[in-house]
């Protein structure tokens, strides 16, 4: 499948593609445009103004998809509050690794092209992804 | 502050219903978070850049989904001093931030180490806050970063 955002991808957008990748199609395909208008007809748009996969009330665009495509792994949800902060900085979660994600997000951002950033996040969000897994097992950090 | 006029703006035209009123709070908690400058009522602006553009859209989104009428505009003032006053409107507004948390910090100096050391990290998590919509470094960033330090300083000596 196709699916469409735009161009300069930091944390929510990263995010989504990661989460796309790993639970709703095994073989997508990203499009990066600098206007709405210009999503392909195939595609879907997400992260985008306008479109049904964005931000809703508090919500980033991964808390978004997460509902849409009723996806309920806590784990996932938990990785949320992480994104949400990254992403808004509103303190609706206690999430202090949100600030560090960002900025290696933007930093990111700044040296390559959406679809390397999308290829450099996708390991470090399966490593984010078990990192949380582990924690919300043992109750702890793990070391 | 400003160095050239001819910096660019991301502007938010909005107007939103009185009722509800849960929407227009959300709205107008989100514009003060980031520390927009208010050119008259219903006209908001941030300095240009992905970030910011890409901030002010949700919320015009967020402003259609409540009924409202909202649009983004990039704009450049025409005169030095109009663009002057409107970064000098949202600098003082993070002065007085910077300042209050000066004073918090100082006056945390006399605390018992454990809850001097809470206060720091509370005051830290505001600062970066406040940084977030200090968008012209005004002065007062220094005097609360020193006092911030001072109190990291002494909560290390403690821990020594």
């Amino acid at each position: 499948m196709r699916w469409a955002t735009r161009r300069g991808c930091h944390v929510d957008r990263a995010a989504c593609a990661w989460l796309i990748r790993r639970h709703l199609d095994d073989d997508p395909a990203f499009v990066f445009v600098d206007d709405p208008a210009d999503v392909p007809g195939d595609a879907t748009p997400f992260d985008m103004r306008g479109v049904d996969l964005a931000h809703h009330g508090d919500d980033c665009t991964f808390e978004t998809i997460l509902r849409r495509y009723h996806l309920d792994d806590p784990v996932l949800w938990d990785l949320a509050r992480l994104v949400h902060e990254a992403d808004l900085a509103d303190d609706r979660y206690d999430a202090p690794e949100a600030h560090g994600l960002d900025v290696i997000c933007r930093g990111l951002s700044m040296v390559a092209d959406d679809d390397t950033v999308l290829a450099i996040t996708a390991p470090m969000f399966d490593g984010l992804y078990e990192y949380r897994r582990r924690a919300l097992m043992l109750g702890r950090e793990p070391s | 502050m400003v160095s050239e006029s001819s910096a660019k703006w991301v502007l938010l035209a909005y107007r939103i219903p009185r009722e509800p009123s849960t929407p227009r709070i959300s709205v107008w908690r989100k514009l003060r978070k980031l520390g927009v400058g208010h050119l008259v009522d219903g006209l908001v602006a941030l300095p240009l850049d992905a970030r910011n553009q890409e901030r002010l859209e949700w919320i015009a989104d967020e402003v259609l989904e409540a009924g409202g009428h909202a649009s983004i505009w990039v704009a450049q003032s025409t005169t030095a001093s109009q663009e002057r006053d409107l970064a000098r409107q949202m600098g003082d507004a993070v002065a007085v931030e910077y300042r209050a948390l000066t004073d918090a910090a100082r006056d945390a100096a006399g605390l018992p180490p454990p809850q001097r050391r809470r206060t720091l990290a509370r005051l830290r998590r505001e600062a970066q806050r406040i940084r977030g919509r200090d968008y012209f470094s005004v002065a007062e960033a220094d005097a609360a970063r020193a006092a911030l330090a001072d109190l990291g300083h002494a909560a290390e000596e403690v821990a020594r």
